[in-house]
């Protein structure tokens, strides 16, 4: 069977889902469900008893198969993510933890570095480190060896739904990681992801595609297909591309008549 | 009483108030949130016995949505 491996975990699903911008949390429950996701994405917040409905542990909790991946969001250091990975894993009990430190709100780029040390501390402490990245290749094997479970470029500036504008850097990155590749942010439509797949990367982490779509459902599910498509035609081994027409019929046959 | 600095605002408690009764003040059972008193993590079964002090600072946090 085809699985994505993250650590010691495995999973059948290679999308990743993530939980902000849902216009409730009914919505969002119905679009993880749709997606197939196994491994869903959530964020820290201070509790707010006038906004207590915005807790989605309890939500959360309703769905079966479900692994959390908390991120560092609002971090703008390393030692700031760390501090949330610890406090994260401590509501979670998962391993896992996508970290992500963008220290400006107008681009919302990772910070290489916090990044990178942020990674080093976690990995070291037996976290199954998911660092969302800039589509740098150096970064990227520098994260692998200090002991990352995966890289997570981005294919654009988060929200953006500019689909896949890294792809150049994806693919050196692709070709040049020991660990799965997985882009995160930026994708807006299906055939992207399907794209995404068939460059070779091992998952696509989606989360404004589906919570701005007109029916959040519906294009979670739309995702799968297209990751589920991508991903088998990397495995079914795509033609060779030729600078020139190659006929598929005689050419001949007609001419003799 | 005492003040202690509950999400970055004041908050006023009885004296030897726990983590425990802080949360029942605030309205909720603690189930689906971590706690930190001063940058320290104060895990469920420690709650109960876990004495705020005049000035702590204190973090109550939840998962909420997030890419």
């Amino acid at each position: 069977m085809d699985l994505l491996q993250l650590g010691s975990y495995t999973f059948s699903s290679r999308l990743i889902l993530g939980t902000g911008k849902f216009s409730n949390s009914t919505v969002m429950l119905d679009a993880v469900r749709a997606s197939g996701a196994q491994l869903v994405t959530v964020a820290l917040r201070r509790f707010n008893r006038e906004q207590s409905e915005d807790d989605l542990f309890g939500p959360l909790l309703t769905l079966e198969g479900i692994t959390l991946m908390p991120n560092t969001s609002g971090a703008s250091t390393a030692a700031e993510a760390v501090r949330a990975a610890h406090i994260a894993r401590e509501l979670s009990g998962s391993p896992f933890i996508k970290v992500e430190i963008h220290p400006n709100p107008q681009h919302l780029m990772p910070d290489p570095i916090e990044t990178f040390e942020a990674s080093r501390i976690l990995a070291k402490e037996g976290f199954l480190v998911m660092p969302y990245i800039a589509a740098d290749p150096v970064l990227a094997k520098r994260l692998e060896e200090v002991g990352c479970a995966s890289v997570m470029p981005l294919g654009s500036a988060i929200g953006s739904g500019q689909g896949l504008a890294t792809s150049e850097m994806l693919n050196i990155i692709i070709r040049e990681s020991g660990i799965p590749v997985i882009v995160d942010a930026g994708l807006r439509s299906p055939s992207e992801a399907a794209h995404a797949m068939e460059m070779g990367c091992a998952a696509v982490l989606v989360n404004s595609a589906v919570a701005a779509a007109g029916n959040p459902p519906a294009m979670a599910e739309a995702f799968a297909e297209a990751v589920v498509a991508g991903r088998k035609a990397i495995r079914a081994g795509l033609m060779e591309k030729s600078g020139s027409a190659v006929a598929t019929s005689p050419l001949t046959f007609l001419g003799t008549l | 009483m005492i003040t202690i600095e509950l999400n970055g605002q004041q908050q006023t408690l009885p004296a030897d108030s726990t983590v425990s009764d802080l949360l029942s003040i605030v309205g909720s059972d603690g189930k689906s949130l971590a706690v930190v008193v001063n940058e320290q993590i104060i895990r469920p079964e420690k709650r109960s016995a876990h004495k705020l002090q005049e000035g702590d600072r204190v973090e109550l946090l939840m998962f909420a949505g997030g890419g």
